[in-house]
């Protein structure tokens, strides 16, 4: 496209249109980073904020000996594998359901979205009691089907599946949103040729909505993938990592060591090699996004 | 014909299910913040009853007023107002033009770049904000606006949205108003942007959204109650022993209230997707 | 609307707000009321040491405990200090409590740390070793109008660290064993005594139970402050005198961590985190669904609208009686620019008469000032009616088990607490663990 012009003024341009953006994330971003990468290397107490003790590999070494930090990595990825189908799958769906002409569309897309605008302070209190093994609704529910519901958020084995659910809720309106935006700009007239060809709703779903929809879908999955790694308010709020350790996750792990043993050093260790695996996982799946996402 | 009957028959068995489908799922949506709007409207301040208790008796907007006396809710109002709409723009503007150099003025090494964009993402905030702050104070941005705004205005988030957006827009368009002498600038905003209304509306609420709930920075720097943001004002609520629960929720209310207007505002630009009149794919 | 139009409506918008707020931006920090009084009897400060600046020195004090209740009574405090010290401006942060340290922290780490902030006990040690507080004693020793003695001496040892004062006691408070008279009177049950040991609660709280009504008759948490406590109250302490030995799982510590576990378990008069399901106690006992309630005296305010008639005694024993003791200081930072200035105001936000008036008149605290008269206010004021037990409470107190990484310690406790009222670990094996991390945390 621009390949016409001279590559001098090509990049003017490119520069003109990237300057402000990385500026800015240079200056805001990316110096803190490399300053927290800086503290893997070394011991700092925030309190003592002069003295630094440089101990090399150490804080990997101890890393890699920490049982703490295998356990959260573990219920992190459970987490993720519990929460990431689930949550672009349920947002798709409404996604879909919010794009047909409905009565009350708009109530509706607002119903979906507010989760997402609230903040986990309200909500959170909300979902502790939704999940109340005596007088809860799940525990109700499950109770009128013959099932006794287990304790949730006070049992090791359940109180992640509720963090789990407890984040879907929240999040499809998010994921809705996205989607929306692009099924949008799907042309009608796209769909109206293929059912004159005959096609039934899922062989349009599959043959026309997916491709196109593909460039949001790897979008989704990856923006789902890195923040669902860092998962952490709801964590914090509902259960603190407990009970007895069950839901305690890799930046839980991070704010404690930041911000209440005054370990950053080991703080920002633990969050680079957080960074190291979510970094793989994406260029796992940038390479991948070439066999099934189109562009056109 | 059978087929077809069939067919007539589905369709307002199918549409009532879905209509079914659509009332609990909302409501699963919605009944936490009746819950919370429920709970703002309760007198006394034990108000964590088991089981709970939905409608408020004696219902009582003393929350809220006691709310505005304790805190200088207006002020707050206004600065998270002030906070979250030059973030937004900031976003708007720079994530718009790095993603059109993404997309479009493919350059050496883009991809290297776009990955340390990518990168600036998984690296938790919680960590970065001490450094961060530190910086701060070198520029001695403690206490100030620009402190608060500037560091939530550049998002890799908002130019990766933004890049997806106008790597779909096809290039006929664009290809037609090169051969007219066009600049990539005459292009950019007279092409690219109008037609990426929805995601352009898709980031500013996203961008509004993060600012207005950010909590842990404007923690941070600010020091003092003329710049406070709604959330680190409100936070003050849940007190080291006691919580009432009635005054949060009021707050947490009056928090959400800007947002979902946003929202309904924005709808608009969201639905309305680019039109292809006259030209086929 | 084309994207310019709403570029110009956007930026309009932004236009006006910024001018709203311009227009508010001299508006004053917080709208206070005038007190009502100005008492003329203002402690005499004539204290000797560098000559005053002629321009006010301003210096900031960071709290946890006045917002959101007791911003007023601050207000008032700030202003009686303020037309005492015409030199001195003292501006007020708040932070609520769970983010208070977060922020301080990163507030020491960038450079700009507050002049003067309040500390808990539990924060001080952690904060004293690090050499991020002040040594008051030479400004103590230089001033001659303030009297050491006036200070509750457990409390003020408590914020004492290697020979050097590095704060000032501001508060203490402890923990009492709260009661529903209603409840009792109903079971036909007799009131606590400040005799009772933890068999006769258990035996009292059988009766009072009613799970019909949704009522448990006793709430003790099984955590780190509650345990080591009934350890205490067993003749056990986590550490040895000089903190160089670790005795944490010696026989009477696991023997009192197995009543507090069987209280729960198999008494079943306390109710499991489960059973509360996100209810705290004081939610629970204002809904009359706890007989007895053990928490502390800063209830006193939030129990005062019960609707049912309650009052407090000493908390039970086992062995013998222990009961807890908080305290709240206030410090400042060791490398404040207005050292003097600092003391000025921590010393009259600790001492001063007024000050204490104050804060016993609207229930924000108790003063950790020994004065016996100033605690005439404070017994009177009912409920609970039987406000001395916070008196005699004082006889049996013990003091935390503090050390330099106290966070890890708690942390570390309370998880293997909950793994034994998980039934994970049995109380022996979770104190002889408790006992390799202590160790750990104390090398």
């Amino acid at each position: 496209m621009i390949a016409q012009r001279r590559p001098v003024q090509k990049y003017l341009w490119v520069g003109f249109f990237l300057f402000p953006s990385l500026a800015g994330l240079l200056v805001f971003l990316i110096t803190p980073m490399l300053a927290s990468l800086a503290l893997t290397f070394y011991e700092w107490d925030p309190l003592i904020p002069t003295h630094f003790t440089f101990v090399g590999m150490e804080n990997y070494l101890t890393l890699i000996k920490d049982a703490d930090f295998w356990s959260a990595l573990g219920h992190t990825l459970y987490f993720i594998i519990g929460y990431i189908p689930l949550v672009l799958v349920t947002g798709l769906a409404v996604a879909l359901l919010m794009n047909q002409k409905l009565i009350g569309r708009t109530f509706f897309r607002g119903a979906f979205f507010m989760p997402v605008i609230s903040a986990w302070v309200a909500v959170a209190l909300m979902w502790t009691w939704i999940f109340n093994p005596k007088f809860g609704i799940v525990n109700y529910l499950l109770g009128l089907i013959g099932i006794t519901g287990p304790a949730w958020l006070y049992d090791p084995n359940w109180a992640m599946p509720a963090i789990i659910l407890t984040s879907v809720w929240k999040d499809t309106g998010f994921i809705m949103v996205l989607f929306l935006s692009s099924l949008q700009s799907i042309p009608q007239e796209y769909y109206e040729a293929a059912s004159l060809d005959g096609a039934n709703g899922w062989a349009k779903f599959r043959y026309i909505t997916l491709p196109l929809l593909s460039p949001t879908l790897f979008f989704t999955l990856i923006i789902s993938l890195i923040n669902s790694f860092q998962v952490f308010d709801q964590v914090w709020i509902m259960t603190q990592g407990g009970p007895a350790g069950s839901t305690s996750v890799l930046v839980e792990q991070i704010v404690n060591n930041s911000f209440r043993y005054g370990r950053m050093g080991y703080a920002a260790t633990l969050s680079w090699v957080l960074f190291l695996i979510v970094f793989v996982v994406t260029m796992i799946q940038t390479r991948m996004q070439k066999n099934w996402v189109t562009y056109d | 014909m059978t087929e077809s009957r069939l067919h007539e028959l589905n369709k307002p068995l199918g549409k009532v299910l879905l209509y079914i489908l659509l009332i609990v799922s909302g409501a699963v949506m919605i009944v936490p913040f009746a819950w919370m709007a429920s709970t703002s409207l309760k007198s006394g301040e034990y108000v964590l009853t088991m089981p709970p208790q939905w409608i408020p008796d004696p219902a009582t907007l003393d929350s809220y007023r006691r709310l505005f006396e304790l805190y200088p809710i207006g002020r707050m109002l206004l600065n998270s107002l002030f906070v979250a709409g030059l973030t937004t723009l900031g976003q708007l503007i720079t994530c718009s033009m790095a993603a059109y150099a993404f997309a479009r003025l493919k350059f050496r090494g883009h991809n290297m770049v776009f990955f340390l964009y990518l990168a600036t993402l998984m690296v938790p905030f919680q960590v970065t904000i001490t450094p961060l702050f530190i910086l701060m104070r070198i520029f001695g941005w403690i206490n100030t606006y620009q402190g608060l705004i500037l560091p939530g205005v550049f998002s890799a988030f908002g130019t990766f949205l933004l890049r997806q957006a106008f790597m779909t827009i096809p290039t006929e368009y664009e290809e037609a108003a090169y051969m007219d002498g066009a600049s990539p600038l005459t292009i950019f905003m007279q092409i690219i942007l109008p037609l990426s209304k929805p995601a352009l509306a898709t980031l500013s609420v996203f961008a509004f959204m993060g600012s207005w709930n950010s909590f842990m920075w404007p923690l941070f720097i600010v020091r003092e109650e003329t710049l406070m943001t709604l959330p680190v004002g409100l936070a003050t609520l849940q007190g080291r022993w006691l919580t009432e629960w009635n005054l949060v929720m009021a707050g947490a209310v009056i928090t959400v209230l800007p947002m979902l207007l946003l929202y309904l505002v924005a709808q608009k630009y969201l639905i309305q997707g680019y039109v292809m009149s006259g030209l086929k794919g | 609307m084309s994207t310019k139009s709403v570029f110009v409506r956007l930026s309009t918008l932004l236009m006006i707000l910024s001018v709203l707020l311009a227009a508010c931006a001299p508006a004053a920090p917080t709208a206070t009321a005038e007190p009502e009084v100005i008492t003329n009897t203002i402690v005499v400060t004539a204290t000797p040491g560098p000559v005053e600046p002629a321009e006010p020195v301003e210096i900031t004090y960071y709290t946890f405990s006045a917002a959101p209740d007791h911003v007023e009574q601050l207000d008032q405090m700030i202003q009686l200090f303020e037309a005492a010290h015409p030199n001195i401006k003292v501006k007020v942060e708040t932070a609520p409590f769970d983010e208070y340290f977060t922020k301080l922290q990163t507030l020491i780490a960038g450079g700009t740390a507050p002049d003067v902030f309040e500390l808990n006990y539990e924060n001080f040690v952690t904060y004293a070793d690090k050499g991020v507080l002040l040594d008051l004693s030479p400004m103590m020793k230089a001033d001659t109008t303030l009297n050491p003695e006036v200070y509750s001496e457990r409390a003020n040892s408590a914020f004492s660290y290697n020979g050097m004062q590095l704060g000032l006691p501001a508060t203490f408070s402890t923990v009492m064993l709260y009661y529903n008279k209603d409840l009792f009177d109903q079971a036909g049950v007799e009131y606590p005594t400040a005799d009772w040991t933890w068999s006769d609660a258990v035996e009292a709280g059988k009766k009072l139970n009613d799970p019909a009504n949704g009522v448990w008759s006793l709430y003790s948490g099984v955590q780190f402050w509650e345990f080591y406590k009934k350890a205490a109250q067993n003749n056990c302490r986590f550490f040895n005198d000089d903190k160089t030995e670790v005795l944490i799982n010696s026989p009477e510590c696991v023997e009192a961590l197995q009543t507090m576990v069987d209280m729960v378990k198999t008494d079943k008069v306390v109710p499991s985190a489960a059973d509360m399901g996100g209810q705290s106690d004081g939610d629970m006992f204002m809904a009359g669904k706890l007989a007895m309630d053990v928490t502390g005296i800063w209830m006193f305010s939030a129990y005062k609208d019960a609707p049912f008639q309650w009052d407090v005694t000493v908390e039970p024993g086992m062995a013998n009686k222990a009961t807890h003791f908080f305290a709240n200081g206030v410090s400042a930072f060791a490398a404040t620019k207005h050292a003097q200035e600092a003391y000025e105001w921590i010393k009259f936000f600790t001492s001063d008469p007024e000050m204490a008036n104050i804060r016993i008149a609207s229930g924000w605290e108790l003063p950790a000032l020994k004065d016996p008269t100033l605690f005439e206010d404070y017994l009177s004021q009912t409920p609970p009616d039987n406000r001395q037990a916070v008196i005699d409470s004082l006889e049996f107190a013990v003091v935390p088990p503090v050390i330099v990484r106290q966070s890890e310690m708690q942390d570390g406790i309370n998880k293997l607490l909950e793994q034994v009222m998980l039934d994970q670990l049995t109380p022996q094996e979770a104190l002889d663990q408790a006992k390799t991390l202590l160790e750990e945390l104390i090398k």
